[in-house]
């Protein structure tokens, strides 16, 4: 009976528990992305910050995309790949977002304040 | 006595879980990675009756024979799933041993939150390098404390039919 008592529902406990986790998902630190890193073939990398608007053009495997900043979101708007697969995927802001071309080798990535130990 | 019946306990407790993590495992999910986490209930179920050490065994064994069954020993899902098991044995064990106002909701609730914590942890620095931690966090966190509280419920129910029926000891 002691133990039945002990491991009854809802304690005061669990209730806590569900409002803690409940504020971590709601509160969790928002990550608006600082700078576009956009590499060709893995080779050229460049940053650019994502707060200025900029329309610019990269010369991938295929031919010249088009790679436009606009509000602090980045998007392929035109692209010489076959599916286009990259162009619909449209604008991205979040930090951790990428668009990645495979037929044009284009990457692009959004970074925070600190670089990853791999984009380094 | 005492310790046939333990012994007998424990190997069903194993094989249930087993079975249920296979069973659960071939259902797909919107998401990869969330389950329902039901084996969880005799993880738990186990460091009620018995202890740490117990626990711990059934939950290692879960987990290596049941991948062994799904073909997916070694691969980077049984490293998640033993990790995930090992270290929220171990937490609720903690819990449940300082007698903190839990019941056996919170309890479950804990474990699948470190369950998943661990795992999200594990992928984003070994598996998945450069994707953001926390970008993927909410929605798994979210689905655990749904889960867990799933989980709980039913460790609760079959909780109150073995403790009432076969008068196991306790402590």
């Amino acid at each position: 009976m002691r133990q039945k008592s002990r491991f009854r529902p809802l304690r005061i406990g669990d209730i806590f528990i569900i409002i803690f986790f409940l504020f971590f998902v709601v509160f969790l630190p928002k990550n608006q992305g600082e700078k576009v890193i956009i590499s060709v073939d893995k080779t050229n990398n460049f940053v650019y910050p994502l707060n200025q608007d900029k329309e610019i053009i990269v010369n991938g495997k295929l031919g010249e995309a088009k790679v436009v900043i606009r509000d602090g979101r980045v998007r392929i708007q035109n692209s010489p790949c076959p599916l286009k697969s990259c162009e619909k995927k449209g604008w991205i802001s979040k930090k951790g977002d990428f668009i990645i071309c495979v037929p044009n080798r284009v990457v692009i990535k959004i970074t925070g304040k600190e670089y990853d130990a791999i984009t380094e | 006595m005492q310790s046939l019946n333990k012994i007998a306990y424990i190997s069903v407790f194993t094989a249930a879980s087993i079975s249920i993590f296979v069973i659960e495992s071939l259902f797909p999910t919107p998401i990869p990675g969330i389950r329902l986490g039901l084996a969880n209930i005799f993880i738990l179920l186990a460091l009620i009756f018995f202890g740490l050490k117990e626990a711990l065994l059934i939950g290692i064994l879960k987990s290596i024979v049941g991948s062994l069954i799904l073909a997916r020993l070694l691969t980077p899902s049984f490293i998640f799933s033993i990790s995930g098991t090992v270290l929220s044995t171990f937490i609720m064990w903690l819990v449940i041993h300082t007698r903190l106002p839990f019941s056996l909701l919170g309890i479950s609730m804990i474990g699948a939150e470190a369950n998943v914590i661990i795992q999200l942890i594990i992928a984003v620095s070994i598996f998945l390098p450069g994707v953001s931690f926390f970008r993927i966090a909410p929605i798994y966190v979210l689905s655990s404390i749904i889960t867990g509280s799933i989980t709980g419920t039913s460790t609760y129910l079959i909780y109150l039919k073995i403790n009432r029926r076969y008068k196991l000891c306790v402590d």
